[in-house]
């Protein structure tokens, strides 16, 4: 941002702050934790504190949003980290298959990370590790990735093998190699098209995120009670931006931060139980995991366990506490109330 | 006016190396993108990570290294309409302007890129594709490469307006 | 210096330097820098710049550009069009206005394999215009006939405008696609009957100058054989593209790869393919590519510039007081965007401006998909439209003629459109939303 800008100590005059996503303004994300949040703080501050607001990429695009807070482009973004594992490679964790969780399980066990004080390695917390030069705003994660496709049934072993899905991240990817699954890699604009015409057959994706991309017209069979990770995201400052805010402009944004992360969380569901409803009018299909063969829960229950142990690896060649990170992964999970397969309950 | 011809042709010479990089990605990217397909329809598998090879290496490769021989090819399109009706001193004096202005924000331009692509390198910037990364950062290093070549080419074009009497946007008119 | 005082400083600079003759993409270049640095100072700019090249450049979704170009080549080198030209001509028993129509035609139909109107046109405009030029067009109409055929590809479905829309505002890209068949198809009649006009105008002026000696010559060249394998192979290149697009072999991104190396084996197969019809090719698909590239670079940094400048925003601001009247707020809005996508590449205009019109377009209660279809056609009209018009550029880049010129034909085009197709879907919004609806239910 302009140097004008900079609070400093006097603590009346104004601070115009510069905030962006590269996703659109009706994303959830935005609409319904981003927007809330500056009101908030707007409210909170009497004014004080104003914001500039740009989204859709017209400033800055997906994924440069942590560079833009950190080089001074914009002041405050929705960072995505999932989406540079090369500068980010701890951030996938949340991406890891579950046995159980839920939106509020999977933002509970997210924002628990962010504030963990485990130290996972050199006597550094997860933060410290990743995230260090930023102050970090946890906020809610996606709702939990489901498998849909625009048809196919998984009603036997040899359904699963073989099944063409777009995979969105690179967790899914280790996944889909783990259980026979052959993944498609294409941009999300291109899905529509390609879906609807039968190029593959589905794909990883959180059900309130659908409508997006007008997914809800397509997807007529879907995986619930199996979980294929939660995408993370969280608002970003660069710690040096946050130094010169004003004590009480820090406050405010903490407490903004604190009352908008529920009902953010909240935000998904509620767009997921419409989604779901449509849909079903539609003729789609919702089938419970555990309904399913018990072959096919078993192929889909070790990939799951094999996912994890791959990730830890790939993390502990790159030196990284890998090992470490995702027993703590799990121990957020079960203590927000999810669950993992019974295989990952005892790895030490 | 001799010598430089001369050391034009060397820079020619750079230029052809380029434009057949990129001949060749092109080329290398329509191949790919048809095994791509062929495997998805008959094999129902495609290249796992297909689409980010492509866009991370095949495009950059196909657009940044033929650029300077774009530029010097007069393709590049201008509203030559007012320019046309100077007298020879003013259309002289205007190209001139444009020339050092356009070496002015190519400059620029060329330092963004290069502080970006020695950035990527510091902190090795990669794609993920297939389930592991890929370099990326060495691609960063074509585009202050290639708009440095453009420049170049500006400095031919602003030594042949200083030579000869006819002002030109080219170097070597065709 | 405020916002205002900045852009206008920056608008008379960009009208300066295009009329100077600085090139294009440098004229983006430069007022966008040299504007950005008023707006924020120097510091501000290598973060914000120093990715743009890359960025741009990097994605899957313009490899449709190099390669529909390339398809284009690949065809044009082998003759296969030019003798196609002829057989309509012929068929046509020498009215050469037919020849005209074919083009908007086939640009209609390109338009349903292609997203990328830029492509198109360049396809276009190498095929089509020593054809046209050849039965008596100026160089001028032949040019804006191949910009406006071609432009047509970013309304008709596939549609990358269409695409990025439905993203921006949640519409579901399907039904966009299904909405916007109609008002493309209406707009290619209009660009069809302009060109008939203009045709007739020109005919009583030039008849004198008509080499009809040529013509003749030419076309006792063709024998009967050549015909049959030239359409035979016409028809499988144009058959597997659709074909392949609608029963889902490939998508339509890919279609460009797909039919450049169809088209590809078809020179193979007429025994055109040597070293020269390679770098033929291949080089001159890489001129207008990097042309396109350039400008598109260009047109982001302008676009930062604009965005930080809260231009559309101020635009918008000024719409307060007619709020009440949503047909006259459509109508300044359409004018805005006109203007827009006069100065800036579709994709950015949208980007920038969705998020500033969505709260009034919500507000009048205006359905999202026929709004979504309205920009289309108005960002469709904008790629024949000076200064930024990449389909025209594109033409100009692959024929030689002066962009100028087209651009005068050009704006008689998108008047027209403008005019006739966006007046018409103001007065009857159901042209948009008609098939949609039924199919939904
Ligand atoms: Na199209
Ligand atoms: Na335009």
């Amino acid at each position: 941002g302009g140097d004008e800008k900079a609070g400093g100590e006097s603590s009346d005059e104004t601070i115009t702050l510069r905030a962006a996503t590269g996703l659109s303004a009706q994303h959830g994300w935005w609409s319904d934790t981003m927007v809330p949040w500056m009101e908030k703080v707007e409210e909170l501050t009497d004014g004080q504190v104003q914001f500039e607001t740009y989204t859709g990429g017209e400033l800055v695009s997906v994924p440069d949003e942590g560079d833009a807070v950190l080089n001074g482009t914009v002041d405050i973004a929705l960072v995505l980290p999932i989406y540079q594992p090369d500068q980010f490679p701890m951030a996938e964790v949340t991406m890891l298959p579950l046995a159980h969780s839920d939106t509020l399980i999977g933002s509970n066990a997210w924002k628990a990370l962010l504030n963990s004080d485990v130290e996972l390695k050199d006597g550094q917390t997860y933060q410290e590790m990743m995230f260090t030069d930023f102050k970090v705003f946890p906020v809610s994660t996606t709702q939990e990735y489901s498998i849909s496709t625009t048809g196919k049934e998984f009603d036997s072993v040899s359904d699963v093998k073989g099944t063409s899905l777009r995979t969105p991240s690179r967790i899914h990817e280790v996944y889909s190699d783990n259980v026979g699954i052959n993944s498609v890699t294409m941009p999300a604009v291109e899905m529509y098209d390609a879906l609807s015409r039968g190029s593959f057959e589905g794909s990883y994706y959180s059900i309130a995120d659908w409508s997006g991309y007008g997914f809800q017209d397509l997807f007529r069979y879907t995986l619930t009670g199996i979980n294929f990770g939660h995408f993370n995201s969280f608002i970003g400052m660069s710690q040096q931006k946050w130094e010169d805010m004003p004590e009480n402009v820090q406050e405010a944004m903490e407490q903004a931060n604190e009352e908008v992360f529920k009902p953010g969380a909240e935000e998904w569901i509620n767009r997921s139980e419409e989604l779901i409803e449509q849909n079903k009018e539609d003729g789609g299909k919702f089938v419970e995991f555990s309904s399913l063969d018990q072959e096919v829960q078993e192929v889909f229950t070790t990939g799951i366990e094999d996912t994890w142990m791959n990730y830890a690896n790939m993390l502990e060649e790159q030196g990284l506490p890998g090992n470490k990170l995702i027993k703590l992964w799990r121990d957020l999970i079960v203590e927000e109330g999810g669950d993992v397969p019974d295989g990952l309950k005892n790895i030490e | 006016m001799r010598s430089a011809l001369k050391i034009y042709r060397v820079f020619e010479w750079i230029k052809l190396i380029g434009i057949w990089i990129s001949g060749i990605s092109l080329f290398g990217m329509m191949m790919f993108i048809v095994v791509d397909v062929v495997l998805r329809n008959v094999l129902s598998d495609s290249i796992n990570g297909g689409f980010e090879f492509v866009q991370n290496y095949f495009m950059p490769l196909a657009v940044f290294p033929a650029l300077a021989y774009v530029y010097s090819s007069g393709v590049l399109p201008r509203m030559d309409l007012v320019l046309d009706k100077f007298s020879v001193p003013i259309k002289r004096i205007l190209i001139f302007i444009m020339v050092l202005l356009e070496i002015f924000i190519l400059g620029l331009i060329v330092q963004f890129t290069w502080e970006y692509a020695v950035s990527g390198l510091e902190r090795e910037m990669s794609f993920p594709a297939a389930g592991s990364l890929y370099p990326l950062y060495p691609l960063f290093f074509l585009i202050p490469l290639s708009f440095a070549l453009i420049i170049v080419e500006n400095l031919f074009i602003l030594f042949r307006n200083i030579i000869e009497r006819k002002p030109s946007f080219l170097f070597k008119e065709k | 210096m405020d916002n205002v005082t900045i852009i206008i400083i920056i608008l008379a600079m960009v009208i300066l330097l295009l009329l100077t003759g600085l090139y294009i993409h440098s004229v983006l270049f430069a007022t966008g820098i040299i504007g950005l640095i008023l707006l924020e100072g120097f510091s501000f700019l290598p973060g914000l710049l120093g990715n743009e090249p890359f960025d741009r450049v990097a994605s899957y979704t313009l490899t449709t550009i190099p390669l529909f170009v390339l398809m284009a080549q690949f065809i044009l080198q082998s003759g296969i069009v030019k003798d196609l030209f002829y057989i309509v001509h012929k068929v046509a028993k020498g009215k050469n206005s037919v020849l005209g129509i074919l083009t908007i035609s086939i640009g209609g139909l390109l338009g349903a394999v292609s997203g990328s109107g830029t492509a198109t046109s360049a396809s276009l405009g190498q095929v089509a215009i020593p054809e046209l030029r050849k039965h008596r067009y100026s160089s001028r109409l032949a040019g804006a006939i191949a910009a406006a055929g071609g432009s047509l590809s970013g309304i008709i479905p596939p549609s990358i405008i269409l695409i990025l829309y439905g993203v921006a505002t949640e519409t579901p890209v399907g039904q966009l696609f299904i909405g916007a068949l109609i008002p493309g198809v209406l707009v290619m009649i209009v660009f069809i009957a302009i060109m008939l006009i203009y045709y007739r105008m020109e005919q009583k002026e030039t008849y004198e100058e008509a080499d009809k000696d040529s013509l003749i010559q030419q076309s006792d060249k063709v024998t009967f054989i050549r015909l049959f394998v030239v359409s035979l192979a016409a028809s499988i290149i144009v058959l597997i593209i659709f074909v392949g697009i609608y029963a889902g072999i490939f998508t339509p991104t890919e279609a460009g790869a797909v039919g450049a190396f169809v088209g590809f084996l078809a020179a193979l197969c007429l025994g055109k393919v040597n070293f020269e019809f390679l770098k033929v090719s291949l080089v001159e698909t890489l001129k207008l590519t990097g042309m396109v590239m350039l400008i598109m670079i260009g047109a982001q940094i302008f676009g930062r510039f604009v965005s930080l400048s809260m231009l559309p925003r101020q635009l918008i601001a000024m719409l307060d007081p007619i709020m009440g009247m949503p047909a006259l707020v459509l109508i300044v809005i359409s004018l805005v965007l006109f203007v827009m996508f006069m100065f800036i590449e579709g994709a950015a205009v949208i980007l920038m401006s969705i998020p500033v019109l969505l709260p009034i377009i919500t507000e009048l209660q205006i359905d999202l998909l026929w709004f979504g279809v309205f920009v289309g056609v108005i960002c469709t009209i904008g790629l024949i439209t000076p200064p930024v018009g990449l389909s025209v550029y594109a033409v100009a880049g692959v024929s030689g003629i002066k962009s100028d010129a087209i651009f005068r034909v050009g704006m008689a085009f998108a008047i027209a459109a403008l005019v006739i197709v966006c007046g018409t879907m103001i007065a009857f919004p159901e042209i948009a939303t008609f098939l949609p609806d039924s199919m939904s239910q």
